[in-house]
C-alpha cells in the first residue's frame, strides 16, 4: 500500500522566479520504505518537505499522505507525521527532558507510552536530561529533534537533511536508527546531501533545481549508468582537471576525492591508457595515473544533471 | 491536559529559564517608578535671574527681596547696565533678566506708570516662559501692595485667587506617575508577548507547533495570557510604588483601575500581536514596536497636556487607547472617580481592544 501519494507538485515563492518545487510526475512512496531524496542546496527538498508536512500549501498538483490529502485533511496528517527540520528547532532555553515532555504533550501523549520507539537514541541523551537544549553538541541535538518528532509514534517521517553538522559517527548511528525504525515499519522519508548515505535507501529520488531527476534503488540507479567512467591522477591535479575539460573526447569531469573523474562522449573509444599517454604526452603531465571504473551513485548523479 | 495550559506551562518554564527576564520584570517597573518621576520634572526651580537695578531705591530692594523669597530665583549677577546683562544671558550665565528703571520709586510716589523689564532665555522654553510668569506674578503681587499716592483705594481692585483642585500643589509628579505605570504596562504586556512570537519564529520552534496537532489559537492565547499576567503584575507593582513613595491615593478605584489595566492590556497584547504577524526578525519588531509605542506615548496625553497640542493632533490624540486609559488613571487616583464618571472611557478601551484584536487575528490568518 502507498503511504505518500504525490501528483505533481508545484510551489513557486514569487512571480518571476523559477518554481521552488515543480514535480510533474506522479510518485507513490511505499509503507515502510526509506526513501531518499538527494540533491544540492536550493534543489527544492526543504520546500517539498515543507508541502508534505502541511506547513505551506502548494500552488499546484496534489498530495496524499496515509490516504489524506495535504491541503483539506492537514489538521489530521498533523497527529500522524512527525517533522524534522533541518535547522534545529526545538527550545534552546528548555532542558533536554522539558523538550521532549512537551512535544509529547503537544500530541496528548505522554513519554512513557512511546518510550520504547525512542529508547536506543534517547538512552545517549539520558546523561544531559537537565541540560538545557542550545547547549548540546550538534549530533546530540539531532538526536533530541528526532525523540521529539518520534514521541508521538507517526505513521510517515519527514527528516529533513537530519545529517548535516553531525560528525561521521553520529551520522552513522542516526541511520542505524533510521532502519530500526523502517523494520517497525514507520514510513520515512530522508533528504541528504551526501551520496554515500543515499545507498542507505530503499529508493532514492534524485532532485534538482525542483524536478525529480530519477527515482529508483540505488543499485538501478548505478546499474544504469552506460558510460565509460575513467579516474584520472597526477602529480597536477589542478592542470589537470582543466586539461581533461580541454580534450575533445571529454564528456564531463570533475573532482571526486583524490582523483578526477572522466566521462567520454558516445561513440568516442578512448581507452585509459591512450588518456594516460596523450596527458603525458601532449601536455606534459608526470605520475599520470587513469584507469576505468565502476560507477558510484555520485557519479550518476553529476551525469544525470542535465538530461 | 488541554493544550492552552501545557503551553502556558512551557511559556512560564522558558521565561524562568533565564533569570534575565524575571530580573527585568520587576526591575523595569520599580526603577521606572521610583527615579523617572524625581528626575524628569516640569517644575521650575533655581532660576538664574540678573538684576539690572538703575533705580538703587529702598522701593527696588524691596522688589527683589520679594523675588528672593519666593524661592524660584537665585540672583546669579548685578550688571550695572542692560547690555551687560545681555552679555550674561547669551553666554548662558543667566536665564531671565529684569531691568528696574531708573526712578521707580519717585514715579511710583507720582502714581505714574513704571514700566519693569524682563528679558527671558526661551532656549530652555519651560523655564524662560514659567520663569518669566513666574516673575511677572511676584511683580504684579508687589505693585498691588503698594500704597497708592493718588488717593484711590487700590491700583488693582479685582485679585485672582486660583485654587488647584485635585492637584493642590500643582505637582508634575502626580501628572508623570500614571503615566509610567503605563509605560510598564506597555514594554510588559505589549513587547514581551510580541518579541517571544517572533523569537520562536527565528529559531524555527514555531514550525514545529505548526506542524503538530496543536491550534494556533491555542498557541497564541498562551503567550497572550501569560504575558498578560506579567503585565498585570508589574502593573502591581507600579501601583504599589505610587501608593507608598507618591502617596497616589486609589480613593478605592482600584475595580476601575484593574478594568481599565485589563482592557488595555488586551489592546497592546492584540497589538503586538499585529506586529510579529508582519516581523520576520527581532530587530525588525522591536523597531516597529518603537515607533508606535512612542506614538502612543508621546501623542496622547500621558506626559503633556492634550490641550496644549495643536488641533489636528488633539483629534490624533482621540484615535489612541492611551487616552482613555491615562485618563481613567487620572480621574480616580486623583478626583475619586468611578465607572460611572468614566463609562466612555471605559467603552472606548473596551472598542479599541475588540477592534485591534479582530484585525491581529484577520492579518495572522492572511500571513499564514
Amino acid at each position: 500500500m502507498d503511504s505518500i501519494q504525490i501528483h505533481g507538485l508545484r510551489k513557486c515563492y514569487r512571480d518571476g522566479v523559477p518554481p521552488a518545487v515543480d514535480l510533474q510526475a506522479d510518485i507513490s512512496i511505499l509503507k515502510g520504505e526509506l526513501f531518499g531524496i538527494i540533491g544540492p542546496d536550493g534543489a527544492g527538498k526543504t520546500t517539498l518537505f515543507q508541502m508534505l508536512a502541511t506547513l505551506i500549501s502548494p500552488d499546484g498538483g496534489t498530495a496524499t499522505v496515509e490516504g489524506l490529502d495535504i491541503v483539506k485533511d492537514y489538521r489530521k496528517i498533523r497527529t500522524m507525521i512527525g517533522y524534522m527540520p533541518g535547522k534545529f528547532s526545538l527550545y534552546s532555553d528548555l532542558s533536554v527532558r522539558e523538550n521532549l515532555d512537551f512535544f509529547a504533550s503537544v500530541f496528548g501523549k505522554d513519554v512513557d507510552s512511546n518510550y520504547g520507539l525512542i529508547e536506543n537514541i534517547y538512552c545517549r541523551l539520558k546523561p544531559f536530561e537537565k541540560r538545557k537544549a542550545g547547549k548540546l553538541s550538534g549530533g546530540m541535538k539531532q538526536k533530541l529533534a528526532l525523540c521529539c518528532s518520534l514521541i508521538h509514534s507517526p505513521a510517515v517521517l519527514f527528516l529533513d537533511e537530519p545529517t548535516t553538522g553531525v560528525d561521521p559517527s553520529s551520522r552513522r548511528e542516526l541511520w542505524e536508527n533510521l532502519a530500526e525504525l523502517k523494520e517497525k515499519g514507520m514510513t520515512i522519508v530522508v533528504s541528504t546531501a551526501y551520496m554515500d548515505e543515499a545507498n542507505r535507501c530503499d529508493r532514492v529520488a534524485m532532485m534538482k533545481s525542483g524536478k525529480f531527476l530519477a527515482i529508483d534503488s540505488p543499485s538501478d540507479i548505478i546499474s544504469k549508468f552506460d558510460k565509460s567512467l575513467v579516474a584520472v591522477r597526477s602529480d597536477d591535479m589542478f592542470r589537470l582537471l582543466h586539461d581533461l575539460r580541454s580534450m575533445p573526447e571529454t564528456d564531463r569531469c570533475y573532482t571526486f576525492g583524490d582523483t578526477h573523474h572522466v566521462t567520454l562522449k558516445d561513440g568516442t573509444s578512448l581507452q585509459a591508457g591512450e588518456i594516460a599517454a596523450r596527458l603525458t604526452g601532449e601536455y606534459g603531465h608526470s605520475g599520470v595515473e587513469a584507469r576505468l571504473v565502476k560507477a558510484s551513485l555520485e557519479d550518476c548523479y553529476m551525469n544525470l544533471e542535465d538530461r | 491536559m488541554s493544550p492552552f495550559r501545557f503551553l502556558f506551562v512551557k511559556e512560564w518554564k522558558q521565561f524562568v529559564s533565564n533569570p534575565f527576564m524575571p530580573a527585568v520584570l520587576v526591575l523595569l517597573p520599580a526603577l521606572l517608578m521610583l527615579f523617572v518621576p524625581l528626575l524628569a520634572t516640569m517644575e521650575v526651580r533655581d532660576v538664574r535671574l540678573a538684576i539690572v537695578d538703575r533705580d538703587r531705591s529702598t522701593m527696588s530692594m524691596q522688589l527683589i527681596d520679594k523675588i528672593s523669597q519666593s524661592g524660584y530665583f537665585v540672583f546669579a549677577s548685578y550688571p550695572d547696565t542692560y547690555s551687560q546683562a545681555m552679555d550674561g544671558l547669551s553666554r548662558g550665565d543667566s536665564d531671565i533678566i529684569i531691568e528696574i528703571p531708573e526712578g521707580m520709586e519717585r514715579s511710583v510716589g507720582r502714581g505714574e506708570q513704571v514700566e519693569i523689564f524682563i528679558a527671558a532665555n526661551a532656549v530652555n522654553s519651560t523655564k524662560g516662559s514659567i520663569g518669566g510668569g513666574y516673575l511677572s506674578s511676584i511683580i504684579t503681587d508687589f505693585s498691588s501692595g503698594l500704597p497708592s499716592s493718588g488717593g484711590l483705594a487700590s491700583g488693582a481692585p479685582l485679585s485672582i485667587k486660583p485654587q488647584f483642585r485635585y492637584n493642590p500643589h500643582l505637582e508634575y509628579r502626580l501628572f508623570m506617575v500614571p503615566a509610567l505605570m503605563i509605560v510598564s504596562i506597555i514594554l510588559v504586556g505589549g513587547f514581551f508577548p510580541a518579541l517571544s512570537i517572533v523569537s520562536e519564529k527565528e529559531s524555527g520552534s514555531i514550525e514545529q507547533i505548526n506542524v503538530s496537532p496543536v491550534r494556533k489559537r491555542d498557541f497564541m492565547l498562551s503567550k497572550m495570557v501569560f504575558y498578560g499576567l506579567l503585565g498585570i503584575f508589574a502593573f502591581t507593582l507600579s501601583i504599589l510604588i505610587a501608593h507608598f513613595v507618591y502617596g497616589l491615593a486609589s480613593h478605592g478605584g482600584l475595580p476601575e483601575i484593574y478594568v481599565g489595566a485589563i482592557l488595555f492590556l488586551a489592546f497592546i497584547a492584540g497589538f503586538g500581536l499585529i506586529i510579529s504577524n508582519y516581523s520576520e526578525t527581532m530587530l525588525q519588531a522591536v523597531f516597529m514596536m518603537f515607533f508606535f509605542v512612542l506614538i502612543f506615548m508621546l501623542m496622547s496625553g500621558i506626559f503633556t497636556p492634550v490641550s496644549s497640542m495643536a488641533t489636528w493632533s488633539q483629534y490624533v490624540t482621540y484615535m489612541l487607547p492611551t487616552t482613555y486609559f491615562v485618563e481613567i488613571l487620572r480621574s480616580v487616583c486623583l478626583k475619586g472617580s468611578r465607572f460611572a464618571d468614566l463609562g466612555f472611557q471605559f467603552v472606548m478601551l473596551a472598542s479599541f481592544a475588540v477592534v485591534i484584536n479582530v484585525i491581529a487575528v484577520v492579518t495572522y490568518r492572511k500571513q499564514n
